[in-house]
């Protein structure tokens, strides 16, 4: 046996913020922004059935829907995007259902969250965990995730509403997010 | 909704690298700045090694030690500490010294750095998307098609058995490549991908030449960014899907049953994920020779595949059907076109002189294949 010594092939990156950044408080007066994707139809009617309570709450709520992150589509996804955060007091950012729609969804919660918004990505509970690795390689080990049941898509559409209904109070509690009485009575 | 269109590569700068000569001995400045961890050199126990650290792709490895890497440097004109890219999802930064340390391990030769380098210079540019093709449930890996005299100084197959098979040493250099994939980039199955099936790309890649002396049209890279000479092109590939055509005579009918073929609704040009994607078809030597004597512009060979390349809309099921026509992919004609524009087939020669076959690569989603040069020492200098 020679023993001797080998060179380590890996690179690691260690910059880290682990903040969950902060909370969204009060949603009354405040400019929700929610991502949506162009695949995931269920993510549509979650986020949908969501925008009402969160109208009803007192909140103006704005979607964004992103498409191919290369090229001159890329290009402007990317601006639309820092525009759209610019408009918001918190950020709902959806949705993680595959690898890379978790990765662009962790990526542009990352950028909301960095932006110093109040943010919340959602996931599928099998992309769960990947999420929050991804949030870590990202750097913002941190970040809130809300976890939604998987499969998802694949369910009919009174099946996901349901989901979204019973998932609400969750969501708000990852947000850090509150309803004044009258709208919790509501 | 309008068709997303694709644009054209664009060409990076060239670089040109200055000879360190640095004879026989380790140049001075060859410092290297990675831990070490105690090993068995012996191949078998250091495998169990790297395999226990998650370095390994379960195939042997030779063991890195300084004296390895550093001869591997030393044949080169790169100091190690040159950051040449960062590679996603990890972020971290890929060195001279990172690859170099991969490269000894798959068993690549040194001449082949200048290679990888450009290579993974292609697959970190911001349109091929990386970070997707890293992280995805697909299969997708990049493959590189290698142009220019390079391709017989390194042994690049582009002839028979070129996607597999042929022994050749552009297995160790794309095995590098995934290598660094997996310890830089930190693309790990089940982790950080969510690959669902994953693909043998992903042990070696894909590595193939263009004959480009059997070609009737000019070399690939010549072709997308002028550059004549040593080169390489990224694919997105989701694998190879083989053509069979023992039947056809005419041109235009060879071009009929690859366009057909290549477009199976089950692939990711018709994602509803991505409005746009590219496609890449290997045309073996006879199929070319007889294509170019009819089509001396190959983009009428784009043109007429891109034609025979569609989908009738309403062959779809209707939740397929409204999304892609949500994306505005279904044209006056009522078909769904494979990519946006004849120009985003992209067409090589390669292959055995069989001329049955045809091989078809298809994209992941919103990745674009890119061009890169080779960069080339033009001075001898000293190291100092």
């Amino acid at each position: 046996m020679t023993v001797g010594l080998v060179l380590d092939p890996t690179s690691t990156r260690d910059d880290d913020n682990p903040s969950p950044g902060p909370d969204a408080g009060p949603l009354a007066g405040k400019r929700i922004g929610i991502r949506r994707d162009n695949i995931w139809r269920a993510w549509d009617w979650i986020s949908e059935l969501w925008a009402a309570k969160f109208r009803a709450a007192g909140a103006e709520v704005s979607f964004w829907r992103c498409f191919g992150r290369s090229g001159e589509e890329g290009e402007r996804m990317e601006r639309e995007l820092a525009a759209w955060l610019a408009t918001l007091d918190v950020a709902v950012v959806g949705l993680a259902n595959c690898g890379s729609c978790t990765g662009w969804t962790i990526r542009d919660a990352i950028t909301a969250a960095n932006a110093g918004l109040p943010t919340t990505a959602v996931a599928t509970k099998n992309f769960e965990a990947f999420a929050h690795t991804i949030a870590r390689r990202g750097g913002r080990s941190g970040l809130r995730v809300h976890v939604l049941p998987y499969p998802l898509n694949e369910q009919e559409r009174e099946v996901v509403d349901a989901v979204g209904e019973s998932h609400f109070a969750g969501l708000l509690e990852v947000m850090g997010a509150s309803l004044a009485a009258a709208e919790r009575a509501a | 909704m309008s068709i997303v269109t694709i644009r054209k590569p664009r060409t990076p700068e060239p670089r040109a690298l200055v000879s360190r000569d640095c004879g026989e001995g380790v140049c001075e400045v060859d410092w290297l700045a990675s831990r070490r961890h105690e090993s068995d050199l012996d191949v078998t126990a250091f495998g169990e090694l790297a395999m226990a650290k998650g370095w390994g792709d379960g195939l042997p490895l030779v063991p890195p030690t300084d004296a390895r890497v550093q001869a591997f440097l030393q044949a080169n004109d790169r100091h190690p500490d040159e950051v040449i890219c960062e590679l996603p999802p990890m972020r971290a930064e890929c060195t001279v010294e990172k690859i170099a340390i991969n490269a000894v391990m798959a068993g690549a030769a040194p001449q082949a750095l200048e290679l990888i380098i450009a290579a993974l210079l292609s697959v970190a540019a911001p349109d091929f998307e990386l970070y997707g093709v890293n992280t995805t449930t697909a299969p997708v890996f990049p493959a590189f098609v290698v142009n220019g005299p390079v391709r017989d100084r390194l042994g690049v197959p582009y002839g028979y058995g070129c996607f597999g098979g042929a022994a050749a040493s552009a297995v160790a250099i794309g095995r590098a490549i995934r290598l660094i994939m997996r310890n830089v980039a930190g693309q790990v199955a089940g982790e950080t991908s969510q690959t669902t099936f994953g693909s043998p790309g992903r042990v070696a890649g894909i590595l193939v030449g263009e004959w480009e002396e059997r070609s009737p049209w000019a070399p690939l890279a010549e072709r997308r960014i002028g550059v004549k000479g040593d080169a390489v092109t990224s694919f997105g590939a989701m694998g190879t899907m083989n053509i069979l055509d023992t039947t056809s005579q005419r041109p235009d009918h060879f071009l009929e049953m690859i366009g057909k073929s290549l477009a199976y609704p089950g692939n990711n040009c018709f994602s509803p994920a991505m409005p746009y994607g590219e496609v890449m078809v290997a045309l073996n030597p006879i199929c070319a020779e007889i294509l170019g004597k009819e089509m001396p512009d190959i983009a009428e060979v784009q043109e007429r595949l891109w034609r025979y390349a569609s989908l009738p809309a309403d062959w779809l099921q209707a939740l397929h059907r409204e999304q892609l026509e949500a994306q505005g992919r279904v044209r006056d004609d009522g078909r769904i076109y494979l990519t946006p524009e004849p120009k985003d087939i992209i067409l090589f020669v390669a292959g055995g002189l069989g001329g049955l076959h045809a091989t078809a690569l298809h994209t992941f989603g919103s990745s674009l294949s890119q061009t890169q040069p080779l960069a080339q020492a033009t001075a001898t200098a000293t190291a100092g």
